[in-house]
């Protein structure tokens, strides 16, 4: 399990801002092995700054990051695979050639590591693309290879900063897939994303970051729950005033009244009253949705 | 495998392959290869053809034995002065009283037959003359022409591969820091790793760069006959100016990449390197100066101080002699200045290459922690 607790971080200011930012306030959570982690928060929340503290790039002013209940080393992280939010290849290199450094940076055998490459190529569809320069890929492609360099040695863990930023819905699909495959593998998978509805697709666990400290984490479901849903009940032709006394908002629509209300309420009798003044055409609970959460979380 | 070998590896595999790499090594190599020959060219022939037309041959070998002579008999003055004219015969003794030639004559020529002539002359009517014996009170200055124009190509050739390959160092650098590659590579391998590699990879070209020049400039002097001005010892002034070439490469590499940690963009390489530019410069001129004043208090004193050392030492030594103790301290002191370098650039680079955006002063990451 992958453990982040109470990690603080300051950034020195500068002339006109003595005080500096602070970037992180005490944000923890965990992750555990084969769990995909989506991590979400506005611009500048932290999320990066607590993936690079966790990649060791960055410094914490306190806190911790403990792997399998030690704290984090150097060796750890080595098996770590990382895609930094700003995209880092080499351009004038190729693509195999690239993945493979990697590789072997990462203490692959040369045959190790070539193997690697040539099934990360293919699995991730660059095989027309093996022997061109990075800087001659288009960004989806660029994209690809980034991946495939957090992938190549197999890593224990995945943090990814933003993996799915600016990719068309056919390279999202083949990078999610090849995340899902990793963490079903047991690998815990952490990333960043603004697009809400992929998180919630791919993600077993959110967490909602704001001003550095995490405002909301747990599974889609669980969050859903804590949120709770909110009731739609549809009326036609109801009686004036059958609502009157029933919490939540009553709007009316051509011959049709809607009632919105906290499903945590006592729906039997909203659903008594509402046969009693006119025929029900809806009576459901809506699920909130993840950016409906996030909005309510980081308000 | 080490991870500093293997990113030594890829900036040798990566840059080699370059057609820049390819052609500044041809171009180096060629002009190279030209300065050899050069002299041959400007200093005029030292081969000269004589004519003659019922005339003795005068015995001109043994009065300049460093040049060659080609004899040719004509039937008649018609013939020769025809040869003259078509540049087939530098001059044609007619008789033993005449030469003709076209123009002016070759003054080196024209006196070498006077004074054989006079010689052969004298010598028939049974005169002796003593040759002058000539005494040099100074120092040996037979090879002092091929010294100073050894030391001259140095000077450049050392100029322009350590102004290069740290320039190259620092790019290097930056490109890793400006796109975050660094972020990626420093979760997996350790920052000296990293900079070793780099400052090793690029110094292996630098090497190979050297080597070639070396050899082709020592290879085009065996052949267009400027070897036979070498002094003694060619050897060991080339052995030298390898080992120099490492210890000011070390030197200078270090700083680079250690001032370009602090930048994260291309555009701000050259305003960051300027101190370093500046010491390079100044050491080159001060080598340059050296090639013509190597005995000089300037020469002995700045060939010990580093990093002048670097490219004064190598210079004085082609220059003129220098006493042995006088290299090994040098030595010492360079090699102690690059372990103090090393020390202090990859404190620097290990503490500022993570810290992307606005340039970072040398002072806060002196003072960090």
């Amino acid at each position: 399990m992958l453990e982040i607790s109470e990690l603080r971080k300051r950034f020195a200011g500068g002339p006109g801002a003595p005080e500096g930012k602070l970037a992180l306030d005490g944000i923890g959570f965990a992750v555990r092995p084969g769990e995909m982690f989506g991590f979400v928060g506005a611009n500048g929340a932290g999320k990066t700054t607590t993936m690079r503290i966790v990649m060791g790039v960055l410094q914490a002013d306190s806190g911790s990051v403990s792997w399998q209940g030690r704290p984090l080393t150097y060796e750890d992280r080595r098996r770590f695979g990382y895609m930094p939010e700003e995209r880092g290849l080499y351009q004038k290199m190729r693509v195999a050639e690239q993945i493979e450094y990697f590789g072997r940076l990462h203490g692959l055998s040369g045959a190790r590591a070539a193997e690697a490459t040539s099934a990360l190529i293919e699995r991730l569809g660059l095989g027309e693309r093996r022997d061109d320069a990075v800087e001659g890929l288009s960004l989806g492609n660029q994209q690809r290879v980034q991946l495939a360099v957090a992938l190549v040695h197999d890593p224990e863990v995945l943090i990814l900063d933003e993996p799915f930023s600016g990719l068309d819905p056919l390279a999202v699909d083949t990078l999610a897939t090849a995340l899902q495959e990793r963490c079903r593998g047991g690998v815990p998978v952490i990333f960043s994303s603004h697009q809400l509805d992929l998180v919630e697709r791919l993600c077993d666990s959110v967490g909602i970051v704001s001003s550095g400290r995490m405002v909301a984490s747990g599974t889609v479901a669980g969050l859903r729950a804590a949120e709770g849903g909110t009731l739609r009940v549809v009326v036609r032709d109801p009686a004036p005033g059958w609502a009157e006394g029933l919490p939540g908002e009553l709007n009316a629509e051509d011959g049709r009244q809607v009632l919105l209300v906290d499903a945590a309420g006592d729906d039997q009798e909203i659903l008594r009253r509402a046969m009693k003044a006119g025929h029900v055409e809806h009576f459901g609970v809506e699920q909130p949705t993840l950016t409906e959460i996030f909005k309510e979380a980081v308000a | 495998m080490n991870a500093l070998v293997l990113v030594a590896r890829r900036e040798i595999s990566t840059r080699i392959r370059t057609k820049a790499f390819i052609v500044s090594l041809l171009v180096t190599v060629l002009l190279v290869g030209a300065a050899a020959f050069a002299p041959k060219v400007f200093d005029g022939p030292d081969e000269y053809t004589v004519g003659t037309v019922n005339a003795q041959r005068l015995p001109l070998e043994a009065a300049a034995p460093d040049i060659t002579f080609s004899w040719k008999a004509f039937p008649d003055e018609a013939a020769a002065k025809k040869a003259l004219l078509d540049g087939e015969a530098d001059a044609v003794l007619v008789g033993d009283a005449k030469v003709l030639t076209d123009g002016k004559i070759n003054q080196e020529l024209g006196v070498l037959l006077q004074s054989t002539n006079r010689e052969v002359k004298l010598g028939a009517s049974g005169v002796r003359i003593e040759p002058l014996r000539i005494e040099s009170v100074g120092a040996d200055t037979r090879y002092q022409a091929a010294r100073t124009g050894i030391a001259v190509v140095l000077v450049l050739v050392l100029f322009m591969l350590l102004i290069g390959q740290a320039t190259m160092v620092a790019m290097g650098v930056v490109e890793e820091k400006g796109s975050r590659i660094v972020e990626i590579l420093l979760s997996s391998i350790r920052p000296w790793q990293l900079l070793g590699g780099k400052i090793v990879g690029l110094g292996a070209l630098g090497l190979v760069n050297l080597v070639a020049i070396l050899a082709v400039g020592v290879g085009a002097s065996v052949g267009s006959g400027l070897a036979t001005d070498f002094p003694p010892g060619m050897p060991g002034i080339v052995a030298g100016v390898v080992v120099w070439f490492v210890l000011g490469y070390a030197f200078f590499a270090t700083l680079a990449a250690m001032l370009a940690s602090l930048v994260s963009r291309q555009e701000e390489v050259g305003n960051v390197l300027s101190p370093l530019t500046m010491l390079i410069m100044i050491t080159y001129f001060v080598a340059f100066y050296v090639t013509s004043e190597p005995t000089g208090t300037l020469a002995t004193v700045m060939s010990m101080i580093p990093p002048f050392s670097s490219m004064v030492m190598p210079v004085r030594m082609a220059a003129a002699e220098v006493p042995l103790w006088e290299v090994g301290l040098a030595f010492a002191l360079m090699a102690g200045a690059v372990v103090a370098v090393l020390s202090l650039g990859a404190k620097v680079y290990e503490r500022a290459v993570l810290r992307t955006g606005a340039r970072v002063r040398l002072g806060d990451v002196l003072r960090a922690k």
